[in-house]
């Protein structure tokens, strides 16, 4: 696979949250606006490409039997790391992120990168890995969060963009918001999947097996 | 027992140089973290203060495990700003800063943190909404109770809790403040 498609498959092709389905706590969790959204998704992103990154160059060095505790380690730093510089210099935004910023360690996107692309393959690709699937997942968050916003309170990025007759559906805002709002994007995303496989000629498939045995993480074989 | 060995050994040495690391980092950002904690504080403090000359931060009054952030102007002692907090909340506790003048009458408000509804209870984050509510009343001269249930305290349409909230946080505040008061004495006072 070339470095650009590594690249673009977590935006569109294996989009971690719309396509792969991971990681989906902090998405309806922080999505109630685009600026959580994006920070949530930024701080997501940098653990992803380092923690890939690092999990790429000790591939050899990490023993398969203490793997999975040698990567939530490595996970588990680079959170702290993020958690402590966000609450040194982004006050705000740690304050609204919360306990979400110390639950990136249980992202299964993160531990799951680590464990199926970056402890397999070189570090070039798993950088342009981490940096696809953070990007495709942050990309996740803001139009979640600002169908979420849009909706739910009538401003985008915090502007009043819904006129003063609008009245916010409260509901959007709120946790049983994230689930509709997320139901509507999975059913749009898989319409296009839809037409762009019929117009290509493809017989199309509609995403199955979605439970939790099915995860990238047990679908790994385990020697 | 070689290859036990081995494991934990390899584990062991990325665990020392994670906590290396880490540990790296905690002392670079510790003195951000406690200026941002402490500008967050003092920005509500001044926020609630009357007009004042000087820094009530560096004047703050410690009594027992609270403090009081004095307002001076000319040397005269304006106000004080303190913290009050709930546990009536909607969901959790509410923390206050609430800022009263001379006369002991509320002269500004902020929350300090709060995890109520959003767009319901949450409302009242908004300064001018809690002004609006809680300005100018004091201890004694005010019925702490909503006003649909017969006292002084106006709240938003459907977030009565989380009024009540902060009806019971000012009121144990301001009952708290009037005790300690005559023991509140200005340490330095540059006149």
């Amino acid at each position: 696979m070339s470095l650009v498609s590594i690249f673009s498959k977590g935006i569109w092709k294996e989009n971690p949250v719309l396509r792969l389905m991971l990681g989906l706590c902090p998405v309806l969790a922080v999505t109630t606006s685009v600026e959580n959204g994006l920070g949530m998704g930024l701080a997501s992103t940098f653990v992803l490409i380092m923690s890939n990154l690092i999990v790429s160059l000790l591939r050899n060095f990490i023993p398969k039997k203490v793997r999975i505790p040698a990567y939530i380690v490595v996970i588990a730093s680079f959170v702290t790391v993020v958690d402590l510089v966000m609450h040194g210099f982004f006050y705000e935004l740690h304050k609204s992120l919360g306990l979400f910023i110390p639950l990136i360690v249980v992202n299964c996107i993160i531990l799951g990168r680590a464990e199926a692309f970056a402890s397999r393959n070189s570090v070039v690709h798993s950088l342009a890995d981490g940096l696809g699937m953070g990007l495709g997942f942050t990309l996740s968050l803001m139009v979640l969060g600002g169908l979420r916003e849009v909706l739910g309170s009538g401003t985008l990025l915090g502007w009043p963009i819904m006129g003063p007759s609008f009245p916010p559906f409260l509901v959007m805002i709120l946790p049983p918001g994230a689930f509709l709002g997320l139901g509507f994007l999975l059913a749009g995303m898989n319409k296009l999947e839809e037409r762009r496989a019929i117009r290509a000629g493809e017989a199309y498939e509609p995403p199955q097996e979605m439970d939790c045995g099915n995860c990238v993480l047990c679908k790994m074989d385990p020697e | 027992m070689k290859e036990a060995m081995n494991l934990s050994l390899r584990l062991a040495l990325i665990c020392a140089v994670a906590a290396l690391a880490l540990s790296q980092v905690a002392s670079f950002t510790a003195e951000p973290i406690a200026a941002a904690e402490y500008a967050a504080k003092m920005e509500a403090v001044i926020a609630v203060l009357p007009a004042h000359d000087n820094d009530p931060g560096v004047d703050a009054v410690d009594l027992d495990a609270r403090t009081y952030y004095p307002a001076m102007k000319d040397g005269a002692v304006e106000g004080w700003a303190f913290r009050g907090v709930t546990e009536l909340g909607y969901s959790g506790e509410i923390e206050v800063m609430i800022g009263v003048d001379a006369a002991g009458a509320i002269e500004g408000m902020r929350i300090l943190r709060h995890a109520e509804t959003p767009g319901l209870g949450s409302n009242y984050a908004d300064p001018a909404m809690l002004a609006d509510f809680f300005g100018g009343k004091s201890y004694g001269a005010t019925d702490w109770r909503m006003s649909k249930d017969g006292g002084d305290i106006d709240a938003v349409t459907g977030a009565t809790v989380t009024g009540r909230a902060l009806a019971d946080a000012v009121q144990s505040a301001l009952k708290q403040f009037a005790e300690d008061l005559p023991r509140l004495k200005v340490g330095k006072v540059d006149a």
